[in-house]
């Protein structure tokens, strides 16, 4: 929704379940909603021979790759609508049967073409999109509507089309405005206070943020200088495209690790339980579980270095909240959201605070069992859920109490709606929280990860192996 | 607007994004000429069965991507086990601190190390340390030589 910019909608899924129910009941996804504000800037992904690593491409685990349409946002939004634990249409020609008996079917072949939706369908049409895909009815069939070659190539185009004006829209000042104070400072047109002021120089400077989230300046000041040159972009995305494994630890409150038997239609979307781990990018490369085809061959032999790997979001609206809860950060009024790509962090504090902090207090055990005497988050971190590629450039920052919050401060400063108005941001009707404290918010749902079973040979046994094993 | 104009539309600016999307991405930045140690490494911190070790140097440049390396052993002249970490470069930043993990210790035990420092593509920065040694603790305890500030 808009006044979360874009991420997850409803403050109690982000603070319980992470994944988001689907259409078909007790159905959820697997990671958090990640912001669609300005994927379409996101290249199509490739590997750089001379950088040795990936980028572009959508979603956490880059699956989204841009291949086909060469727009990674137009393939991300190809997927919710077929994915089984979203809206679950059955077949990809669904898509095009509910344009063509939509109020709004005129204004898509407006676009597309006249006659571009007339498909002969076959008279069960409706009844097949009305059942959720991965029903056990459909035997594994992807492409259950019978339709003709030549139908079914119109219907790819349709879907193909679709997701094209899905892009444009997201490409639209309607979701990706650049109207943020980050960019009325950078046209001059606003100062930053001196909380964001240290909060950006930290940013580029100590907290090293910008190594990965570019800002489109590589100006480090050194004390008593003054910056008067002219920023290098002033549009900048705040992300390199790139991924990381960043040693977050397993969340045990998401849904996914719960959906073990089948469904009411004979669908299970997690068999593996808890012995699942979410490898992001190293299981895309494999064409692994849960994950869409990797489409280039020659990928497939990056795997291991990719294990745990998820995409760099921009820092761009990371902080929107509906303009009652105007913030993230607890006490608020505050507007609960999730952080990362399993949801474990729950406020702006407590992920700057994992950045600076993660090798200071690490400890060997899992959500919900910290010492006695610490405090998860605060002064206990657990285990990573795949420690072999971790990012060493943070963990250890250096960073005071009062710099965190800087940082934070320079995070909220990249909100849109600060020179114009952001659109539809006032439709939630929810209750904001308050109370508390940013850096123990959420702590009172943790739940003790039970033990671990090792990982699932469907997840970790795939080839190329992951190196070294995942516990 | 008509369809074939709405798709030249559309690859012309999808094309304009890719360039601009690679030409943030790729920032041009020549690699170092020479790459030195400012800060010799050191032990950073380290459990009964793990180790994380810290130096800087002047900023390689290059690649974006960057691998802190560290080969080891009990044996200061058979270094036979090596250990790498991911390190994002930031060109704009005369020094880089590069920190590398070190899993599957032993406690209390003496390991002798040296280290360097690779692009994503395995190229070498051409900086090498001394061989160094780091002791670990016994199980149950830590060592953190860079606490963190108040």
């Amino acid at each position: 929704m808009p006044y979360a910019g874009f991420n997850g909608p409803i403050p109690s899924v982000n603070l319980t379940m992470v994944a988001y129910p689907g259409s078909y009941h007790y159905r959820a996804g697997k990671r958090t909603a990640q912001r669609y504000t300005y994927s379409p800037y996101f290249p199509v992904l490739s590997y750089d021979t001379t950088q040795g690593a990936f980028f572009g491409g959508n979603f956490w685990d880059g699956r989204s790759t841009g291949y086909l349409l060469q727009s990674p946002d137009a393939e991300q939004a190809q997927h919710p609508p077929v994915d089984t634990q979203e809206m679950a249409n059955p077949d990809t020609a669904c898509i095009a049967y509910k344009l063509s008996v939509a109020k709004y079917r005129p204004l898509f072949e407006a676009i597309w073409g006249a006659g571009s939706l007339d498909i002969q369908f076959p008279a069960d049409t409706a009844d097949i999109c009305k059942t959720p895909a991965g029903a056990a009815i459909f035997g594994g069939n992807a492409t259950p509507i019978a339709l003709s070659p030549d139908d079914r190539t119109k219907a790819n185009d349709v879907f193909n089309h679709w997701g094209q004006s899905i892009s444009f829209l997201e490409h639209s000042t309607d979701i990706s405005p650049f109207t943020s104070k980050i960019d009325a400072n950078l046209k001059g047109n606003y100062t930053y206070t001196a909380d964001e002021a240290a909060g950006a120089a930290l940013f580029r400077g100590k907290g090293n943020c910008n190594s990965c989230h570019l800002d489109g300046t590589t100006t480090t000041l050194t004390p008593g200088q003054t910056d008067t040159g002219t920023p290098a972009n002033t549009t900048p995305l705040f992300t390199g495209f790139c991924y990381a494994d960043l040693g977050l630890p397993l969340n045990p409150r998401d849904a996914f690790y719960y959906q073990t038997v089948p469904d009411g239609l004979g669908f299970t979307p997690n068999p593996y339980g808890f012995g699942y781990r979410d490898l992001g990018l190293g299981t895309f490369l494999r064409s692994g579980f849960g994950a869409a085809p990797n489409p280039n061959s020659e990928w497939v032999q990056f795997a291991p270095g990719s294990d745990g790997l998820m995409q760099t979001s921009t820092i761009r609206n990371v902080a929107m909240t509906p303009p009652q809860c105007p913030t993230t950060e607890a006490p608020g009024p505050y507007f609960q959201k999730e952080f990362f790509h399993n949801g474990y962090i729950k406020s702006l504090k407590q992920l700057v605070h994992f950045y600076n902090t993660r090798d200071v207090y690490p400890f060997n055990v899992t959500s919900g069992h910290c010492p006695e005497g610490t405090t998860e988050k605060v002064d206990c971190w657990p285990m990573p859920e795949v420690p072999g590629n971790m990012d060493m450039t943070i963990g250890n920052l250096l960073m005071t109490d009062e710099e965190e919050n800087q940082v934070v401060a320079i995070l909220q400063a990249a909100t849109d709606g600060f020179t114009t108005p952001y659109p539809f941001s006032d439709t939630f009707t929810g209750q904001c929280l308050t109370g508390g404290s940013a850096s123990t918010q959420g702590n009172e749902t943790l739940i003790a990860t039970p033990e671990l079973p090792p990982c699932a040979s469907a997840v970790c046994d795939v080839p190329p192996l992951p190196s070294p094993p995942i516990p | 607007m008509n369809k074939l104009t709405l798709k030249l539309s559309v690859t012309a600016m999808v094309g304009g994004l890719l360039c601009v999307s690679l030409a943030q991405m790729l920032s041009p930045t020549a690699k170092a000429q020479s790459v030195a140690i400012i800060q010799q490494p050191n032990l950073e911190s380290a459990h009964d069965d793990a180790a994380i070790l810290r130096w800087t140097t002047t900023t390689p440049r290059g690649s974006a991507e960057h691998f802190a390396v560290v080969q080891y052993g009990t044996n200061p002249n058979a270094l036979t086990q090596t250990a790498k970490s991911h390190v994002r470069i930031n060109s704009g930043h005369s020094d880089t601190i590069f920190r590398v993990r070190i899993d599957g210790l032993q406690p209390q035990t003496t390991y002798y190390y040296k280290v360097t420092s690779t692009g994503g593509d395995g190229t070498s920065d051409g900086v090498e340390s001394d061989v160094n040694q780091f002791t670990t603790p016994p199980p149950g305890q830590r060592i953190m030589n860079y606490p963190q500030p108040k």
